[in-house]
């Protein structure tokens, strides 16, 4: 019965039911657009970032820091010790024995491959354009099982770099500002006074602009040269089974190796940064949204509450309890969300699907052809959930108020 | 509880109601003690304030008695004391033993008639939905309502909306049907057709008790109680019904 009459009262009031559901449709419409919007440009970026630059970095930076010499002889000292005329020692940075410690990581529970790297800085030069670009000095066949950048090739091959000999791979962005293209010979020249010419045998395209902006790679030993770090290597990078543990992972392995151990989730930390920033603004907007349609629910079920003061004292006059007066408000509130919701699923679905149609060039922090959509059916579901929630207690006021009416007060002021 | 026919169908004992609150609260029942048998057919009048309303609202337990008065004041329909039971318990009992009837008719307008009279019977879910609208049309038919069964409350004519009322307070057999002024909104015509249709319900054994300004359908009551400044000052019984 209850149920009858709250979709009668939704039913005679079709104008007012269907501006609530309208409402309640709009605003989970515009919360999956524009959550898939923003979940889409931050998917690109991360996956683009964990592909092309793999899941963790070991990097050359010990973590134990050495114990003062001082220290070391007298253990345990109050007093002031002082030591003059110390020279610092001439250390090279380097990650030790890495071969070993690749072995050993890769014995790892959830470490799937290990890649040597040595890396650097140098200036790129072509015709009398020049631009820094960082060296990543590798093993490709190693590489391509740490990181996706070989799929991510719009010229030339990444399989080049092994068969041409000082052959260089870069991005289309740093190709583009030097204006080389596919077997230029580029100069190279390192802060150390390395100098080398390496031909352009592959560029690639990451989509995420700060790395299509500044990467080249090379054989490991051209880069040692290039760099001046023979025999070193000062970077290992390792792929994880689960990308998104690659912060436990790393804090595990920096306790095994004893060298700085980023994950991606490190490396990007002021990325990220942002990227929830800008979720926690789309949350407040979207939020807003529902709310204000929970507000329209709330004043039209005032408006029938204050309406149907008569109907509620007939009601209870013929047996209905003060519960049931609420149930048939909090059900014209259910009803609402559940169209408003269920409809709104499907309008944001077909929002999403159009948005994703429209060719957009966009060159920020990545690179796009289009708008970045990306649906997970976790929003979905919050979507609906929380809409449902917030129009449910918005319902609930009306309905207690219609339930708190004495009957024999209404009749009195009909007489 | 079991009852038996002897039980008191409506009782009120020592029963005292305020209205309103500070300077304008009002002393609306004075200590009434009221007894209603089975099958009795009873009307009370009375000036306006008088108390007669607010008396009817609390024999048929849409109303309680002011919290001051509680420990004494003490309302039993068809032996049950209404002071035993939660909000719930009392609507249910309302639900299964009352009829109610008042001047502005009240019907629920979205609904049709026969909806409107089955509404009670769906609240006490004893008949299913099917039967339940069967018996309201059966009731309609009774009260001179079958064509207009299908008719949306506020289609209808003042006198067919409160014939309709009528219907809907019989359609859970309550054992009383109390009506509040159920002519009072009503043209003499109609006012006739309410008062015939009381008559009737009255002689095949229904316990009616209403309230009205009008002598004349007063007069056909088997029992007339006078109140004045919440105070019942004569109860009369009838040696014939009128």
């Amino acid at each position: 019965m209850i149920v009858f009459i709250s979709i009668r009262y939704l039913i005679a009031h079709a104008r007012q039911t269907l501006v609530c559901i309208a409402g309640v449709l709009i605003s989970v419409t515009m919360f999956i657009a524009m959550t898939s919007m923003m979940q889409g440009f931050t998917d690109k970026f991360i996956i683009e970032t964990v592909e092309s630059s793999g899941h963790i970095t070991i990097h050359d930076e010990p973590r134990q820091s050495q114990t003062p010499i001082l220290e070391m002889h007298y253990p345990g000292t109050d007093g002031v010790l002082s030591l003059q005329g110390t020279k610092p020692r001439d250390t090279i940075q380097k990650i030790k024995n890495p071969t070993g410690l690749m072995l050993q990581l890769q014995q790892m529970p959830g470490i799937t491959a290990a890649a040597p790297v040595v890396s650097g800085d140098a200036i790129a030069t072509y015709g009398t354009k020049t631009a820094t670009a960082a060296i990543y000095g590798i093993d490709p066949k190693v590489h391509l099982k740490v990181t996706t950048i070989g799929k991510d090739m719009i010229g030339g091959s990444f399989d080049r770099l092994e068969t041409t000999a000082d052959g260089i791979v870069m991005g289309w962005g740093l190709a583009s500002v030097l204006g080389a293209q596919i077997d230029d010979n580029v100069t190279l020249a390192s802060p150390t006074g390395g100098r080398s010419t390496a031909k352009v045998v592959g560029i690639f395209q990451t989509g995420v602009t700060p790395v299509d902006y500044s990467r080249a790679y090379m054989i490991q030993s051209s880069a040692q040269t290039l760099l001046d770090k023979k025999n070193i290597i000062n970077e290992i990078i390792l792929r994880t089974d689960d990308y998104t543990q690659a912060r436990e992972f790393a804090a595990q392995i920096e306790g095994v190796c004893g060298y700085k151990t980023e994950s991606w989730q490190e490396a990007n930390a002021n990325f990220l940064k942002i990227f929830r920033i800008q979720q926690i603004i789309t949350y407040v907007i979207t939020g807003s949204l529902m709310v204000v349609a929970a507000f329209g629910v709330l004043n039209i079920l005032i408006m029938a509450v204050m309406e149907r003061v008569n109907d509620i004292a007939i009601l209870k006059s013929f047996g209905l309890s003060r519960n049931d007066i609420t149930r048939i408000y909090v059900v014209q509130g259910f009803v609402i969300g559940l169209i408003g919701s269920s409809v709104g699923l499907v309008c944001g679905k077909i929002l999403v699907e159009l948005l994703r149609r429209i060719p957009i060039q966009m060159e920020g922090l990545v690179k796009a052809d289009g708008l970045l959509m990306s649906e997970h059916r976790s929003d979905y579901i919050a979507a609906f959930c929380v809409s449902m929630l917030v129009v449910l207690i918005a319902s609930v006021y009306p309905a207690r108020r219609a339930a708190g009416y004495d009957p024999v007060e209404v009749i009195r002021g009909a007489h | 509880m079991a009852h038996t026919n002897a039980t008191p169908l409506l009782q009120s004992l020592q029963l005292h109601r305020y209205l309103g609150t500070g300077e304008t609260r009002t002393h609306i029942l004075k200590g009434v003690d009221l007894t209603i048998q089975r099958g009795e057919y009873v009307s009370i009048v009375g000036q306006s304030g008088s108390g007669k309303s607010t008396l009817l609202y609390l024999l048929g337990g849409l109303d309680r008695p002011s919290a001051e008065s509680a420990a004494t004041s003490r309302v039993l329909i068809d032996g049950q004391d209404t002071s035993e039971l939660d909000e719930t318990a009392l609507a249910l009992l309302r639900n299964e033993k009352v009829g109610f009837v008042f001047q502005f008719h009240y019907l629920l307008k979205e609904f049709t008639a026969q909806e409107n009279v089955a509404l009670p019977m769906f609240r006490a879910g004893k008949l299913s939905r099917r039967d339940a609208m069967d018996r309201a049309a059966g009731l309609l038919d009774r009260l001179g309502m079958k064509s207009k069964a299908t008719r949306r409350a506020n289609r209808l004519s003042g006198g067919e909306q409160q014939r309709v009322a009528v219907a809907r307070a019989l359609a859970n057999e309550p054992a009383v049907l109390l009506a509040d002024e159920p002519t009072g909104n009503l043209d003499r015509k109609n006012s006739e057709n309410v008062a015939d249709i009381f008559q009737q319900l009255a002689a095949a054994g229904q316990t009616i008790v209403f309230v009205t300004h009008d002598h004349q359908l007063a007069n056909r009551a088997k029992r007339l109680i006078v109140m004045d400044d919440g105070k019942i000052v004569s109860d009369e019984r009838s040696a014939t019904q009128g």
